[in-house]
């Protein structure tokens, strides 16, 4: 397995290649991804978090500098953010190699309850390999797609706390949570 | 007790991270190129980044409570009870008054934004504080630190909660639109405060006047922070004009703010350009 990250020195940003590197072989191995090429496609001239998954063979990790940065320090790196995005699109990746996950649609084509679903169904799993993240960002994230409701809630720790989801599955269970949505609140002034 | 103390004197714990507000405007991804990849946009549920986003906006107004509320106490201690002219440092009771409720406001926003960060999954201290605020209520005149506190910066925040409280209902999250709406409510009563107290305290000085509303224009430019607040498509936090007219600014006010947000996006942008070609040079 050989990981790459891309550029190999950054100058926009205060970021070592090598220490991306290091974080990425730990995942890799820690979450059965050792046996995979992994490219790491960092693009330091935004300062924004967007970040997605360009190809399976090899994994090729495409994000913006923000994904990765310290929200403390800017233009610092952060060993906890970059867990949290590269573990996930690294997880991503393992469950679109496995046959029984069933076909996702591409992450260009995920919408944005789906995507959240399927982070939730992935850092949860990322909790339990030894990797920390924050509940409540989740459930929040969660609630912001899919309602502010007990069904929801409901939702998000069957997400959260499974393995060995299939694809149709965690779209089933974000689409039930999603139908029980009431949407904007309209609220009328008192 | 020392009067006047500098941002630097603030009390903070371990879980604060100072943050320069020039690191954030030269930062050269700023500018990175000209089709706006880099502009994050209008603060709504359907940015693929919302909930992060909006945690990152609360924390902001979460330290920005803190100052404040540090802010206001200062005002009712740096200054003796006097008739307030220009050449003194006295200030109306009335005045102290009005900045003691504005504690109370405070102290009462800042346990709302504890919970809310709680509510949102945010840490105390999980974004870096700039102390922006504060800065605008060290000024050694009443007068002017009203103008920049209570009509510049706390018309920031009427902009802000606007914002929160329409992306809570568009998002249909009930107890962040209920609080926005509520702390809203104490803006503009600030705001009406500040406006208020630089009419009374100069109404036989233009010249203090003038300076007042000119450190409030550089406040507003200041806190324009590159655009992030406008009135372009794409800013982030919009202009509430609705709410500001209620805390008695009037149209030719609410165009010159929204100018010099324009104008503050604009040399952001050139600072960014300028930034990133030195970085290409080595």
């Amino acid at each position: 397995m050989a990981v790459t990250v891309e550029p190999s020195a950054f100058s926009m940003v205060d970021y070592d290649a090598a220490e991306i590197s290091a974080l990425v072989d730990e995942l890799a191995g820690s979450l059965g991804l050792g046996d995979h090429d992994i490219r790491i496609e960092v693009d330091e001239t935004s300062p924004l978090g967007r970040n997605w998954l360009e190809t399976l063979d090899p994994i090729h990790i495409h994000v913006e500098s923000g994904a990765l940065e310290d929200p403390k320090r800017i233009r610092r790196f952060s060993r906890l953010g970059a867990t949290d995005v590269l573990g996930r699109h690294l997880l991503r990746a393992k469950d679109r190699f496995d046959p029984d996950f069933g076909d996702a649609p591409t992450d260009a084509d995920l919408s944005s309850a789906h995507r959240t679903a399927w982070d939730v169904y992935t850092v949860g799993r990322l909790v339990r390999a030894g990797f920390p993240a924050n509940r409540q960002r989740w459930l929040y994230a969660f609630r912001n797609r899919h309602g502010f409701t007990d069904a929801a809630d409901d939702t998000f720790e069957t997400l959260w706390l499974s393995d060995g989801l299939t694809w149709s599955r965690v779209a089933e269970l974000s689409d039930a949570a999603a139908a029980t949505n009431p949407g904007k609140l309209d609220r009328k002034p008192a | 007790m020392r009067k006047l103390i500098s941002p630097d004197d603030l009390g903070r714990d371990d879980r604060f991270e100072r943050t320069e507000m020039m690191d954030r405007v030269s930062d050269p991804r700023n500018a990175a190129d000209d089709s706006g990849r880099s502009r994050p946009g209008k603060l709504t549920p359907e940015r693929a980044d919302a909930p992060d986003a909006a945690r990152a906006l609360m924390h902001g107004i979460f330290v920005g409570e803190i100052q404040a509320l540090e802010g206001a106490g200062r005002t009712c201690y740096d200054f003796e009870v006097g008739k307030g002219k220009l050449d003194d440092d006295e200030v109306p009771f009335e005045l102290k008054l009005d900045m003691a409720r504005q504690c109370w406001d405070e102290a009462r926003h800042c346990e709302i934004s504890v919970k809310l960060s709680d509510w949102m999954g945010t840490e105390i201290g999980e974004f870096g504080e700039s102390a922006f605020l504060f800065q605008a209520a060290c000024n050694p005149d009443p007068v002017l630190r009203l103008t920049g506190v209570n009509r510049a910066l706390e018309g920031l925040a009427i902009d802000v909660f606007n914002t929160m409280r329409e992306f809570g209902d568009l998002a249909g999250d009930p107890v962040l639109e209920f609080c926005e709406d509520w702390m809203l409510a104490d803006e503009v009563t600030h705001v009406k405060m500040g406006s208020d107290w630089l009419r009374r305290m100069t109404a036989n000085d233009p010249d203090r006047q003038e300076k007042a509303l000119e450190f409030q224009r550089v406040v507003d430019k200041l806190f324009s922070l590159g655009g992030f607040r406008g009135e372009e498509d794409d800013s982030p936090v919009r202009l509430a004009r609705r709410f500001r007219e209620l805390a008695g600014f009037d149209d030719t006010e609410m165009n010159d703010i929204a100018e010099l947000s324009r104008e503050a996006r604009g040399e952001v942008e050139e600072r960014g350009r300028q930034a990133r070609e030195t970085a290409s040079q080595n």
